[in-house]
């Protein structure tokens, strides 16, 4: 006779069932907990009588036991109070032999045996991170980091946690630090840059480790290391804009309030719209809390000058270092401590001359070497020493012999060096460089130009006399231009203050009530200023027309005039004239005198500066004014020229926290050889719907879509042109037969709907 | 004509120098290995199934490696198997020794299919007795079975534990952990843990009143089973050898001079002065060797599972029918701890 099984009996149905009801009474079901974790006592006994010959049924039961009470033990906390050691202990002891499932799931109890809070994360990180560095399974080692990097998660996720924090960082530098020689400082490095990522961790200590990295004597590591503080920032900064703009953001309150409105109503919808609002609100809130300030890792670092030293002495300087470092980490290497130097304008002599022997065009992957040497270059360094390296670029590349390419990212270096410290270049070299703006080639063209415009800039004096253009000559002649010496440092100005000054005295704009509208166009929050009065009472008109006062006296003493009535009126109209009229009188009172001039002008700068406070609108039409001024200044005629023009842009924009690559270092000369065909369908198929690229489409298409990427719709007349052709032809076969009646109406409508502005009526307008 | 022209362009080509781009990296070698494959699956050696033309140790060794076979029938009629040839051949002449055997059917115990448990104890019965070896393995995976979650198996090991009583009483309970441990699996299995859970009491917190749980739904059965299992095992572990007085007469009379001697030879059993614990860790008193009834009947009575037993059996007694009957002789076993002490 077939015995009729209950659900109950049912051997392998059985746990998941009981794990249910346990949950709901615990108490009630004490007694069936006990037996099953003394099963899974006698199964573990079994198991480590021998861990390796263990049959599968025995594991398989084994592992569904150890999820059965891991779920439940937070129920019965004292009876189980040896469960997560005993856990713990096991993969200890046998992680190398255990069966992948059940080594994974020991895994997975222990971590959520920590969610349930029996144990704290100090313990489970402390369990899994020597298990991470121990075991030689790649599936395990891939489990623990992403278990790990969740629990650093999550307790991060509320408020920062620095005990915690504290505790893995000091084990990520003493992992490193206790055995330099071993690759397991990989670990240490993988799991800082991942936090540093996602901005769990941006302290200086989390800086420290990678620091630690860099400086030790495994390649990965070193590199590793290197490459968080060239791209760490960056990599953060990515992050963080790909987080703002996911698409859970975009959430439509109004359209899922509407479905709320019209679907069938369940508690799982309800549920799903009030999480959404949540959601919502959550990054409402998020976008009006004030903005994290991250410094970058390179700012962070304590003792920059010491870390540069030691990079360039244990990687770069020795010919048999510790660590065999290939070319690439070389390169990586020296862009770091090149950055560094050139950032922090330290002073590394020895690094300068490392750079010699690589300064051919021979040698693989010159350009990065040449964008390293270019960075490291600083107001600071003395010239002495750039000097040799500025010639010896210009003998290897620079010839008319070299092919365009390598000429021309030649004189880009050039170019970027100087532009750093220029006084690294004697008028002889720079006039026999400047040449070669008449070369054949496009790219060593602009090269040439761009170190001659440089130069325009920063040295005219060591320019021919017909290169050095007529701003640089005027400038040159009423000695506004003068060569900067060396370890000279400018007066600090906000870069193209004078533009935007021009800009309001071209506008008329200097009212008081400008200034408040700047600032409420800032934000919601800083409204509250509102009553900003006192601010603008510190702007004292009785100085402003104390240095026009001043000025006009001293014009006059230098004109020798003894009007003494046209001075007096001159005085009274400027104590009456408010602030907007003062600057007019002085321009109308101009002079070509240089020295007044000079004064004049630097008192306009002092007066924006130190009265105004610039409003965030203000900063803004700079930033605008400076762009375009950049532009403008070389107006392009072709294609390429624009290419150029935007690079100029981008050159000007860039911060100069901004690494220099290789690409900017060999510039145009991307474009002087003829590309291959591969080349060529690359550039069509990648590049093509960038910006300023040509996307090989009609004016009409590219317009089309511009159109529906701003979501508007299409014209009557286009929708007139569009419709179907059998849906006009009622209408075309009616109109021939209409009656003179219904002629009239139809014209008495159109007359009437004519009067009323459409259909509806334009009642708003 | 095309291939000719293409086959000239690709001899040339050799001598071509590849040209350098300033800053670009080295192009590969054209002799470079590429050694991203992986090795998709491993083949296997084809397996043989024919049984005819192998010698019977080869086909005893091979139905044995079968107890560990997925397939459940497989796994029964390999038992099956090995039943039958084992009693036709000599003891001496097994191709692998009994304790090896035993080894390799012990998990058989947690198996989920009746069948093969049945035939798993077809095959333990038939198994010399006296060449087991030591059976704390056994033990344990029977402790597991007492404890598992089916019936089914619960009732079947209890049969394994009776068999393991019958074959080799004395290791039974004096292997390690084999006398407490069992005896606490005993406990867990009856709820017989004295005054804490009995019926009618209040809970913890003194707010409801739990009943006791029910061990067997509907059925005695099995709690039948688990107290005659229980009264046999503490037979096992509390009964001592029967102390002839003629023969110890005779014994003393032959070496007449010297009296007590025992005593000042040389230990017959290892470890006599164990129970001191001079160096040893501290005690684990669960899965310590138990060797005489007087060490064994101490540890019951210590650890105060014979206080619950004795109260938990009467109340067994009182329900009467088989259950009661089953109780009676657990009560009576437990009296031979009264009886000495």
């Amino acid at each position: 006779m077939k015995r009729k099984l209950g659900a109950l009996e049912k051997v392998d149905a059985d746990l998941p069932n009981l794990q249910h009801k346990l949950k709901i009474d615990p108490r009630s079901y004490e007694q069936d907990f006990v037996n099953q974790y003394s099963q899974y006592r006698s199964l573990k006994e079994l198991f480590l009588q021998s861990p390796t010959t263990t049959d599968d049924s025995g594991i398989v039961r084994l592992r569904d036991l150890v999820d059965f009470v891991s779920h439940t033990a937070d129920c019965y906390p004292k009876l189980t109070t040896a469960f997560p050691l005993d856990l713990v202990e096991l993969l200890d002891l046998h992680h190398a032999t255990l069966d992948p499932e059940l080594r994974d799931k020991l895994v997975g109890a222990l971590v959520l045996l920590r969610r349930k809070e029996t144990i704290d994360s100090v313990q489970l990180l402390d369990t899994l991170w020597p298990l991470l560095l121990k075991t030689p399974s790649k599936n395990l080692r891939a489990l623990l980091f992403q278990k790990i990097l969740s629990d650093l998660r999550t307790s991060n996720q509320k408020a920062t946690n620095h005990k915690l924090n504290r505790h893995i960082q000091s084990k990520c530098f003493e992992l490193i630090v206790s055995d330099p020689t071993s690759a397991k400082g990989l670990w240490a490095v993988k799991l800082t840059r991942e936090l540093w990522k996602r901005q769990i961790w941006s302290d200086a200590k989390a800086v420290s480790v990678m620091k630690e990295a860099a400086l030790s004597q495994d390649a990965k590591v070193v590199t590793g290391g290197v490459r968080f503080f060239l791209g760490g920032d960056q990599e953060r900064e990515e992050a963080a804009a790909e987080e703002d703009t996911d698409d859970e953001g975009n959430i439509d309150m109004g359209k899922l309030r509407h479905q709320a409105g019209i679907n069938k109503k369940t508690g799982k919808r309800a549920n799903e719209l009030r999480t959404a609002a949540a959601k919502v609100k959550r990054k409402e809130k998020k976008k009006n809390s004030p903005h994290q300030l991250n410094f970058s890792a390179l700012h962070l670092l304590h003792d920059p000058q010491g870390f540069a030293e030691e990079l360039f002495q244990r990687h770069l300087q020795p010919a048999q270092p510790k660590v065999r470092l290939v070319l690439e980490q070389k390169l990586l290497v020296l862009q770091l401590v090149s950055r560094l130097v050139g950032l922090h304008k330290l002073t590394l002599e020895p690094l300068y001359s490392y750079f010699i022997k690589f300064l051919t065009p021979k040698q693989p992957s010159v350009t990065s070497f040449l964008a390293s040497l270019a960075q490291s270059a600083h107001s600071l360094v003395p010239p002495d020493i750039l000097e040799p390296l500025v010639v010896k670029i210009a003998n290897e590349f620079v010839s008319e012999a070299s092919a365009g390419e390598v000429a021309s990212a030649g004189l880009n270096s050039i170019r970027e060096i100087c532009a750093r410290q220029s006084l690294a270049m004697s008028d002889t070299l720079l006039q026999d460089l400047v040449q070669y703006r008449k070369s054949k080639d496009k790219g060593v063209q602009m090269a040439a130009r761009g170190l001659l415009s440089l130069y325009r800039e920063v040295g005219a004096d060591l320019l021919r006399k017909r290169d050095r253009g007529r701003d640089a000559a005027m400038g040159l002649r009423i000695g506004e231009k003068q060569t900067a010496r060396f370890g000279e440092v400018g007066i600090g100005e906000i870069e193209g203050l004078e533009l935007l000054e021009k800009w309001k005295e071209e506008q008329g704009i200097d009212s008081e009530a400008d200034e408040e509208a700047g600032w409420n166009n800032w934000d919601a929050e800083s409204d509250s200023d509102d009553d900003g009065e006192g601010w603008i009472n510190v702007e004292s008109d009785g100085e402003e027309i104390d240095i026009s006062d001043s000025e006009d006296e001293r014009e006059k003493k230098a004109k020798a005039a003894a009007k003494a009535e046209p001075t007096f009126e001159a005085q009274q109209s400027a104590g009456n004239t408010p602030a907007a009229t003062t600057p007019a009188s002085s321009r109308a009172t101009a002079s070509l005198e240089p020295e007044a001039a000079l004064k004049r002008e630097e008192s306009r700068i002092s007066r924006l500066a130190t009265t105004r406070i610039l409003t965030p609108a203000d900063l803004a039409k700079l930033n605008e004014l400076r762009s375009t001024a950049a532009v403008t200044a070389a107006l392009p005629a072709t294609k390429r020229r624009k290419l150029l023009a935007a690079q100029t842009a981008a050159a000007s924009s860039r911060h100069a926290d901004d690494p220099l690559t290789a690409a900017q270092i060999s510039g145009l000369s991307a474009h002087s050889y003829k590309a291959t065909r591969q080349e060529k369908i690359a550039m069509a198929k990648e590049g093509s719907r960038e910006e300023g690229g040509n996307d090989h489409r009609s004016t009409t298409a590219r317009r089309k879509e511009k159109k529906e990427s701003e979501g508007k719709s299409t014209s009557n007349k286009e929708k007139e042109r569009k419709k179907n052709f059998l849906m006009t032809l009622g209408k075309a076969k009616r109109k021939g037969k209409r009656s003179l009646t219904q002629e009239r109406a139809i014209l008495k409508g159109h007359v009437e709907r004519r009067k009323r502005g459409g259909k509806r009526g334009n009642k708003g307008q | 004509m095309g291939s000719s022209a293409k086959k000239k362009r690709e001899k040339k080509s050799d001598f071509k120098k590849t040209k350098l781009k300033v800053g670009k990296a080295r192009p590969k070698n054209t002799n470079a290995t590429d050694t991203s494959f992986a090795a998709k699956s491993i083949v296997l050696k084809q397996q043989s199934l024919s049984e005819s033309g192998r010698d019977p140790p080869t086909i005893f060794n091979h139905n044995l490696s079968l107890l560990a076979s997925k397939a459940d029938t497989q796994r029964r009629d390999a038992l099956s198997w090995l039943t039958n040839a084992i009693p036709t051949m000599n003891a001496t002449s097994l191709p692998q020794p009994p304790s090896a055997i035993l080894s390799k059917a012990q998990p058989l115990i947690l198996d989920g299919t009746a069948s093969v448990r049945s035939q798993l104890l077809k095959l333990l019965r038939v198994l010399p007795s006296d060449q087991l070896g030591p059976i704390d393995q056994v033990l344990l995976y029977t402790r597991a079975g007492m404890s598992h979650l089916s019936t089914d198996i619960k009732l079947s090991s209890l049969d394994v534990l009776d068999w393991l009583i019958e074959a080799q009483p004395e290791s039974t309970v004096s292997c390690a952990g084999g006398w407490v441990k069992t005896l606490e699996t005993f406990e867990k299995l009856l709820s017989w843990t004295g005054a804490k859970g009995t019926t009618g009491s209040l809970t913890g917190d003194g707010k409801w009143s739990a009943t006791k749980p029910t061990v067997s739904l509907g059925s005695s059965k099995l709690l039948v089973h688990q107290l005659n299992s229980l009264t046999t095992f503490l037979n096992a572990g509390l009964v001592r050898p029967v102390r002839n007085e003629d023969l110890l007469a005779i014994q003393a009379a032959q070496c007449w001079p010297l009296w007590h001697f025992e005593a000042h030879l040389m230990p017959t059993k290892s470890n006599p002065y164990g129970y001191l614990n001079l160096f040893g860790k501290p005690r684990d008193t669960k899965s310590e060797m138990y060797e005489d009834p007087e060490e064994r009947q101490e540890a019951f009575v210590t650890s105060g599972m014979y206080r619950a037993f004795s109260q938990d059996v009467t109340e067994a007694r009182k329900e009467g029918g088989e259950v009661g009957r089953a109780a009676a002789g657990v009560a009576k076993a437990l009296q031979l701890v009264v009886d000495v002490g």
